[in-house]
């Protein structure tokens, strides 16, 4: 048995690292309330940026490094000041998504800019080692790494300790009006804020990419680490969020020295999104959101319009209708193209339960593909390895999403907004790392096969019967939660979203409706998981992973959060996605989802609201042109009020 | 000619969202006096200093400080001017320390100036909190430290939101014996408060407020005699 210490040692390496980022997170978010989702995306494109300067275009560190801290890294920071600054004062769930929009946006825009091939990556620091205590040898480039961070923290607490910007900085942190009337530009503050934190993460990035390797995905989940030992600063204290990460990354270290396979080896991955669990769940009360001072904002932005019972009756028709032309569809379209119809369909089931539960509810979740993934894995080994009957392997499928429901349910009572957000992510990483990377469980990278069911004597096996079978689900589903939420069910979901207090002043006990809420919409998301997989033949862990669940929220955003009709455009994106498509415009889609997403932000409508809103403005224009010159327009008004009067 | 009123207000008119919190409120602060703003719960009292201070943006109607407008900038533009406010509730940072509650003065007033001497000549109590952190102390002493710090800003237009609420009559006294010294060496202000007897007291002037408009304007002798405050304030 080796000594234990060389391993506390590259632990404190390491979790240096996650300190710092940490500390990038905490800072944006005590200044400008803005919680970062998309530090590790800032920090990957960093990285990439880097590398672009130092390997592509041959430029020597001491010009690159500079150049990146100095110039690309604060640019990015003023940017997404200029980004969010605006966005401040609104519900938490709009600053939510518009990080997770920057997120997306980043992860598209890299390997648009830098490419897609693989990088070798050359040394920033020297490889050669120095002895430590006579017997552990240390890479310089680890103790450079350690120092860096150590370095950065203690400035950082230096200039927010000891200098009168710092002084001012706590003020505004304090209280922002107050600081304003004292003279202190608010606004000068937050920009100094992005830019350092962006700053801290570029050196985040450098400092990831030599042992995670430069890739998209993997670089900005590795910077989720960092939001563990941020919540343990309860997100305001720097010197909490760095000793966290330094912790986190010795036990992970730790951890490691009993197993580099296995179960171990499992937990040592999901400890970080472990961490943050059990941390959120237990400093839960203790937190507290910053910048969600209610502000007047004007009407229509933030939270969806009251909906009238008559607009709910029109719309039951409407879907009505709807559904009998999408049971047509195969007439005129079939092959391979129905098949992305209907993958378009069960998206578009598994987006309904987050409307439901976000845009109905008030309540994000970031774990929707979770429970689809659940419904796809159990249909895997029921229907395909047990040889069950399909719809027996789907029912089971629902029945295990529902105690995984009442957990998420259970969490959310303790927790709303942002905290809600980071749980249901943590829980999504979980079932990625615990359950659906199990070879056991998912068959690994090859993945499982899933049957196509046979009902009634019926074989659905054929593209068009499955079809017919989706689009049935998809309309009962649909017609059915709209017709819920004409009723009483309906109207104690807005109060859960609009005013939960007012709720429990009043007697309205909530709890239950919040877990019935996560439970059935979870049964409903597994559901669509086995059908997918029923589609799909053959599932892997990636198709249900947090990005699956990250995606959905955006298209949802982007079809309206509020509509039934929203979660079926967001399937029809998700579908059109899967057309043959060239691979130079295909890469250009994320980034516009992404970009979408960040224009539609303010309207819980989406696309919809936004076509409405222009056709009218067209509309009235058009109406306009041949009738009296505006000029004229005041007079008539003033008529109709004295006529009417 | 008088020099130009330390503070005018013409036509100003307020929007929270859809509400109407002020409209058309028109009111002036002549140079070197009190005016007392008084009215109900909801009267748009708070408003109208949120409104000079930049806090709230107006929907119509201007502002002016020192002949100045004021009524597009942000507050710290409007703080730079030397408009000081002691707002409503605690106006202090709860976790910086005393001290550092008073070095932000530095921020406010360029030169030399020492905030925590000067502030510690006003109320000596205060002397033996420095490093304590605002957040603990008691109301009347966060009171004084928002005074304080207000005070030594230099103002040039000083506003005072409810500086009497929640205080013990004792403290309620000691602040206003502040306010009428500042106002004595010429600082004009403009005083928001429920304490009417110490407002009519210490006010050259007073405004009526009343659902956003004003409805009584006079000394403070008119506004006893006619009565109309007592229908607005129930006394």
């Amino acid at each position: 048995m080796s000594a234990l210490w060389p391993f506390l040692v590259l632990g404190i390496f390491s979790g240096s690292v996650y300190g710092l980022a940490a500390m990038g997170v905490v800072l944006t978010y005590k200044t400008a309330g803005v919680f970062n989702f998309a530090y590790g995306a800032v920090a990957m494109f960093c990285a990439y940026t880097y590398w672009q300067l130092h390997d592509a275009w041959h430029l020597p560190a001491p010009v690159a490094l500079p150049l990146l801290l100095l110039v690309v890294a604060p640019l990015l920071g003023l940017l997404l000041e200029r980004l969010f600054s605006p966005l401040a004062g609104l519900s938490a769930e709009v600053q939510i998504v518009a990080s997770l929009a920057v997120l997306a946006a980043l992860e598209a825009l890299a390997p648009i800019l830098f490419g897609t091939q693989d990088r070798a990556l050359r040394d920033i620091f020297p490889r050669s080692t120095v002895l430590v205590g006579n017997r552990l040898h240390v890479g310089e480039d680890q103790l450079a790494m350690l120092l860096i961070t150590l370095a950065s923290g203690a400035a950082l607490w230096w200039l927010l300790r000891r200098t009168r910007f710092g002084t001012a900085t706590r003020a505004v942190v304090d209280n922002r009006d107050l600081a304003g009337m004292i003279g202190v530009n608010g606004a000068r503050i937050r920009r100094a804020a992005w830019v350092v934190s962006s700053i801290f993460a570029a050196l985040v990035g450098i400092l990831l990419s030599p042992s995670q390797g430069l890739d998209v995905y993997q670089l900005t989940v590795v910077v989720i680490y960092a939001f563990a030992p941020a919540v343990l600063g309860r997100l305001v204290s720097l010197p909490w969020a760095y000793g966290g990460g330094v912790l986190l990354g010795v036990t992970q270290s730790v951890l490691s020295k009993w197993g580099a396979s296995g179960s171990v080896a499992d937990v040592e991955a999901a400890l970080p999104y472990l961490a943050l669990l059990l941390l959120l769940v237990f400093m839960g009360r203790g937190l507290k959101e910053a910048g969600t001072t209610v502000r007047p904002v004007a009407s229509g932005s933030g939270s969806p319009a009251p909906t009238t019972r008559r607009l709910l009756d029109r719309r039951v028709a409407l879907g009505t209708g709807a559904l009998v032309a999408a049971a047509a569809v195969p007439l005129v379209v079939s092959g391979p193209r129905l098949h992305d119809v209907t993958a378009g369909a069960v998206y578009a089931l598994i987006a309904l339960t987050l409307v439901v539960l976000s845009g109905w509810a008030g309540q994000i979740s970031l774990a929707q593909f979770s429970f689809a993934g659940v419904g796809a894995f159990t249909a895997a080994h029921l229907a395909g390895s047990g040889g069950r009957h399909f719809l027996l392997a789907a029912l089971v499928g629902m029945a295990l999403a529902v105690p995984l429901g009442l957990v998420v349910g259970f969490l959310s009572l303790r927790l709303s907004g942002l905290f809600l957000a980071l749980v249901t992510m943590a829980f999504a990483l979980l079932m990625d790392n615990l359950v659906f990377n199990r070879s056991d469980v998912s068959g690994g990278l090859t993945g499982v096969t899933v049957p196509r069911p046979e009902i009634l004597g019926l074989s659905l096996a054929g593209r068009v019967g499955f079809y017919e079978l989706v689009v049935a689900v998809l309309g009962t589903v649909g017609l059915g939660a709209l017709l819920l939420f004409r009723g009483p069910v309906g109207r104690r979901l807005q109060i859960l979203r609009d005013s939960p207090l007012a709720a429990s002043t009043l007697g309205v006990n909530l709890t239950t409706t919040k877990l019935v809420t996560f439970v059935v919409c979870g049964a409903v998301a597994a559901l669509g998981g086995s059908l997918y997989g029923a589609l799909q033949q053959s599932v892997t862990p990636q198709d249900f992973s947090f990005a699956a669940s990250l995606e959905l929220l955006l298209l949802v955003v982007l079809g309206g959060r509020s509509l039934v009709s929203g979660a079926v455009l967001a399937g029809a994106a998700y579908g059109v996605q899967l057309l043959p498509i060239p691979a130079g415009v295909a890469r250009f889609i994320p980034l516009g989802i992404a970009l979408g997403v960040l224009s539609l932000i303010q309207e819980p409508e989406g696309t919809l609201a936004q076509v409405r809103r222009e056709t009218r403005r067209c509309l009235s224009v058009l109406r306009r042109l041949p009738g009296p010159p505006p000029a004229a327009l005041p007079l008539q008004l003033a008529e109709g009020v004295s006529g009417g009067a | 000619m008088s020099p130009e009123p330390a503070l005018e207000l013409e036509g100003l008119t307020v929007s929270y969202g859809g509400l109407r919190a002020l409209s058309g409120v028109s009111l002036v602060v002549p140079a070197g006096a009190v005016v007392a703003l008084l009215g109900p719960n909801g009267a748009g009292k708070s408003t109208t200093l949120r409104a000079v201070s930049g806090l709230v943006r107006s929907e119509a109607g201007q502002i002016r400080v020192g002949g100045i407008r004021v009524d597009r900038r942000p507050p710290h533009a409007v703080a730079r001017l030397g408009v000081v406010h002691v707002p409503e509730g605690r106006g202090v940072f709860p976790s910086l320390t005393v001290a550092e509650n008073l070095e932000m003065v530095r921020t406010a007033v360029a030169g030399g100036v020492d905030p925590v001497g000067g502030a510690v000549e006003l109320f000596p109590v205060l002397g033996s909190r420095l490093r304590q952190t605002a957040g603990s102390l008691s109301g009347g002493e966060q009171q004084m430290l928002a005074l304080a710090r207000a005070l030594l800003c230099r103002p040039r237009l000083l506003l005072v939101d409810e500086i009497s609420m929640g205080l013990a009559p004792l403290v309620v006294d000691r602040l206003f014996e502040a306010l009428r010294d500042r106002a004595a060496a010429g600082t004009p202000i403009l005083l928001v408060e429920q304490y009417v007897e110490a407002a009519l007291e210490l006010a050259d002037f007073v405004y009526v407020l009343d659902k956003g408009r004003v409805v009584d304007v006079g000394e403070p002798a008119d506004i006893r005699r006619g009565g109309l405050l007592g229908a607005y304030l129930g006394n």
